[in-house]
């Protein structure tokens, strides 16, 4: 009986409706993905889950490459000429 | 460790180790961000926030603030020059790596920091970071596109495994969310697509101001 409905629907806190959920989901992540998406008004939930994981990935792989700039810069760089770059760089 | 009194009539403690006030909550907030971004969450904390539950709304233009990107910044420049400081400089490829990990490691402990310990995945980062390490690339597979029809047919009907199925790759990708709730899940995901646009922006405002400055050496006496 709950074995059937525990498959489709995590049923942790509160009655959550699927229609809910759904709502939900395409309101945060068309919020975030406005300059992606495009005009994409009708996107499906596995689209949008889909590209979500994507655009994950493609962050973490930027933040990757910028760590790698990061510290090969800051080997290059003497510590106090970096900080008072940095600092500089916060007040323009 | 002493007592502050906050604005908001709660008190926290501010403890010595962890460079942060830990409010009776148990959440962590900080000294350095209090001061500009403290008006609106203590507000919407209020005097009864701790006893019912909590409804956050998310606000997710908290990252997009300069404010919030200039505290991140400042703090994970201290890192940085931890990161510096501690492993031994060699010229090994194995160093360079674990270099740029240590790097990694460092911003995304800033801005699980600069979340204030409000979201799941910054706590998860927070302790321990042994939930990122394994990211295996094969485990997404691409969507079929005979399958995406009858995704879309079988998605009128409730949510069907696919559905989940991504949803529990999404779940990977954050840290500390793999057994969250749909609706708790696209919350933390949410906020932490924000914090890492923000994260982003920040390493590239740091990366970009160190190689101005280490290209044009105008020697500043120290």
């Amino acid at each position: 009986m709950s074995s059937r409905r525990s498959r489709s629907r995590q049923s942790s806190s509160g009655r959550i409706t699927d229609r809910q959920i759904d709502d939900l989901m395409s309101k945060l992540q068309s919020l975030l993905h406005d300059a992606r998406l495009g005009s994409h008004d009708r996107a499906s939930a596995a689209k949008v889950l889909q590209d979500t994981c994507s655009y994950i990935r493609s962050l973490h792989r930027e933040v990757d490459d910028l760590s790698e700039r990061l510290s090969e810069l800051l080997d290059a760089a003497g510590v106090s000429s970096a900080q008072a770059a940095i600092i500089r760089s916060l007040f323009m | 460790m002493r007592a502050v009194a906050r604005s908001d009539g709660s008190h926290a403690i501010w403890t010595e180790a962890s460079e942060g006030f830990v409010s009776e909550g148990g959440r962590l907030w900080f000294g350095m961000a209090i001061s500009n971004a403290e008006g609106e969450s203590a507000a919407k904390e209020g005097g009864g926030g701790r006893k019912r539950k909590r409804r956050e709304e998310p606000s997710l233009a908290k990252w997009r603030t300069q404010g919030e990107q200039r505290t991140y910044s400042t703090k994970l420049v201290e890192a940085l020059r931890r990161v510096r400081r501690s492993p031994p400089s060699g010229a090994t490829a194995t160093t360079d790596h674990a270099r740029s990990r240590a790097v990694r490691e460092a911003a995304d402990r800033a801005l699980a920091v600069a979340a204030r310990g409000r979201t799941r995945w910054s706590r998860a980062i927070l302790s321990g970071r042994t939930l990122k390490r394994r990211i295996r690339p094969s485990c997404f597979r691409p969507k079929p596109v005979g399958s995406s029809a009858a995704a879309r047919a079988a998605a009128e009907r409730g949510k069907p495994a696919t559905l989940e199925k991504k949803a529990r790759v999404l779940g990977r990708l954050v840290p500390g969310c793999r057994k969250l709730s749909l609706p708790t899940l696209l919350e933390e995901v949410s906020d932490y697509i924000a914090a890492l646009e923000m994260q982003v922006r920040a390493m590239s405002a740091i990366a970009d101001a160190l190689s101005a400055a280490s290209s044009a050496p105008a020697a500043e006496p120290m």
